[in-house]
């Protein structure tokens, strides 16, 4: 198990803490989706785009373990400087639920920042984020980050990419979120629906595919969501031969990598399948390595 | 300064704070969380004479207060152990009990005595109670095999030996007997409770492997009773409590009940700190009983009907 990013960053779970942080704020952004954000300036300045951090109410049984999430933003102060982290969930079960009903001032316990983070940005290119689901949530820090508009972990962007543009495919209109941080962040959205309510009526690789059809080719495709949507993406990519790599999702217990709940099979390089801790060894991995059953 | 330390057969520990098997990965991955020198032990991960890939997912379920698993003793095999795991837990700070699940008898045993030549392990602990592999609950049920598993287990191995027992018998006593009986040092009380979690709208369990075992607070005092009776049946045998622990509370109310030691197991997956954090609260609990060593509340719990 590699602890170090290719990228020569020191990553979780070896740098990864645990305490008990306030709620700064707990709000609906879509259809039974919540953006919620506590204080926690260390764990702020330290975690990059593509990470994720456990988080439980404390103390208790029920729920009994954390639940993971995505960084969605780092919040900064008037100068910059992090103070707390934002993720945003949908609520699908009892641990999700007891989440939804947090309120400003309450406590939360976290544990991060986990897994690995994503590499820098082919320079001066186009790159696509194809997110289904709650899945768009990794690509607002990480299209400010390639973007070079703002620093993460202390680490700006030299060579930035040119573009950065998200398809997310949606059930409805209603469960769109954050539509606006995207669009300020100067990411561009497109969006495919299930029944149409907006944007395009289908799959959301349906907008890749029309858009590699058209030679429209993106230096660099990030994908995250449900695993038919990453397996359909991950097919696409292969017939055009576009790099891409992809952010899994799978359940967790711990979240650092003492449970094994989370493998997923990953091609090696001597052609043999071994399971890996989306955990500690993703939640990044190219697609190509991805196997789908 | 109150004296954590306990004695184990052979065993000694500076604190009675273990961690469980399977719950703590290879304690490297714990190793950014807390100082993993102040507990009184780790156990990692089962490990088994060749790699398995385990069971296919999903693993896991959270249920009511508890976690339902079948991971399948996914690991790289003894001699990967041995090479990458071993050189990195001799370095951190306390006691390191290697957990082994063999095959049959003949693997225990196997596995047993080439550990028994590696420097720097505590004791080793039998996993002969895993409910996810075929084999696993087949000799944890039976007393004679794990009478004969433990007999021949001491005699390859220099090293204090743990009997992991599984609850899913009809008498715990007839087991924590057998294994005493072979030579334990002491017995780990209790592995998982066999279990399963339903989808009845898709009418399928949830998970991959149907069934699993169950741990976490849900079988806390499910754990106890078996402490508490394995105790009194054979009070010269000292006994890990294990099932459920999340809190100091907890662990007082298993060494009271006769436990020499515990390991806090699930707990972790869902409070990273939480064992260096018991270390740190069990002086207070002491104090309260006017104890100034762990040994002497050991089994001091006493029945309401006497």
């Amino acid at each position: 198990m590699s602890m170090d990013h290719p990228g020569g960053f020191a990553v979780a779970p070896a740098c990864a803490f645990q305490r008990v942080v306030k709620v700064v704020a707990n709000h609906q952004v879509a259809h039974e989706t919540f953006q919620l954000t506590v204080d926690d300036p260390a764990m702020a300045a330290s975690m990059l785009p593509g990470q994720f951090l456990m988080v439980r109410p404390p103390g208790g049984s029920d729920p009994l373990l954390g639940r993971p999430f995505a960084l969605y933003e780092v919040e900064r102060d008037d100068k910059g400087v992090p103070t707390g982290i934002s993720v945003v969930y949908t609520v699908v079960g009892k641990g999700t639920s007891a989440l939804s009903r947090c309120r400003q001032g309450d406590e939360l316990s976290i544990w991060g920042p986990l897994g690995h983070p994503f590499g820098l940005p082919p320079i001066e290119g186009e790159v696509l984020f194809v997110a289904g689901g709650i899945g768009q949530t990794p690509f607002l820090a990480l299209g400010r980050w390639w973007l070079g508009r703002s620093e993460y972990g202390g680490i700006q962007v030299q060579q930035p990419a040119r573009s950065a543009t998200l398809l997310y495919g949606i059930r409805s209109a209603e469960m769109a979120a954050g539509l606006s941080d995207f669009k300020a962040a100067g990411i561009n959205v497109e969006l495919a629906t299930d029944d149409g309510s907006i944007g395009h009526h289908g799959y959301v690789t349906d907008l890749l595919r029309a858009r590699l059809a058209r030679n429209e080719r993106p230096a660099k495709v990030v994908g995250c969501g449900p695993p038919a949507m990453l397996a359909a993406l991950s097919k696409l990519v292969a017939e055009y031969d576009v790099p891409c790599d992809l952010s899994l999702e799978n359940h967790m217990a711990c979240g650092f990598g003492v449970c094994f709940s989370c493998v997923a099979p990953i091609r090696q390089s001597d052609g043999s399948t071994d399971l890996k801790r989306v955990c500690v060894e993703g939640p990044i991995f190219a697609a190509h390595d991805v196997v789908w059953s | 300064m109150a004296d954590f330390s306990v004695k184990l057969g052979r065993l000694w520990l500076k604190n009675p704070v273990l961690v469980a098997s399977g719950t703590f990965g290879y304690v490297r991955e714990m190793a950014g969380f807390f100082d993993i020198s102040r507990l009184g032990g780790v156990i990692p991960k089962t490990v088994t004479a060749r790699s398995r890939a385990g069971n296919p997912t999903p693993r896991t379920v959270e249920t009511a207060s508890g976690l339902l698993n079948a991971i399948g003793l996914d690991n790289d095999g003894i001699d990967h152990f041995r090479s990458h795991h071993l050189p990195y837990l001799r370095t951190v700070g306390t006691a390191v009990i290697a957990n082994i699940a063999g095959e049959d008898e003949d693997g225990f045993v196997a596995m047993a005595e080439g550990l028994g030549t590696e420097p720097g392990l505590a004791a080793i602990e039998l996993n002969v109670s895993c409910p996810n592999v075929s084999h696993g609950l087949d000799m944890g049920i039976n007393p004679k095999a794990i009478r004969d598993l433990v007999e021949r287990v001491r005699k390859v191995c220099p090293y204090p030996i743990i009997a992991k027992l599984t609850p899913n018998v009809t008498s715990i006593v007839e087991v924590a007997r057998a294994a005493a009986e072979g030579g334990a040092d002491a017995v780990s009380l209790v592995n998982t409770f066999k279990g399963m979690a339903v989808n009845w709208r898709k009418r399928r369990p949830i998970l991959a492997n149907d069934i699993g075992g169950l741990s976490g607070p849900a079988i806390k005092p499910l754990a106890l009773r078996m402490v508490w009776e394995v105790h009194q049946a054979l009070p010269g045998l000292p006994i890990i409590g294990v099932g459920g622990i999340c809190n100091v509370g907890d662990a007082m109310e298993f060494l009271v009940a006769g436990a020499s030691a515990v390991q806090v197991g699930t707990a972790t997956f869902g409070d990273p700190t939480v064992a260096g954090r018991l270390v740190d609260e069990l002086g207070g609990c002491l104090k309260e009983l006017g104890a100034a060593t762990v040994s002497e509340i050991v089994g001091t719990l006493r029945s309401n009907k006497s």
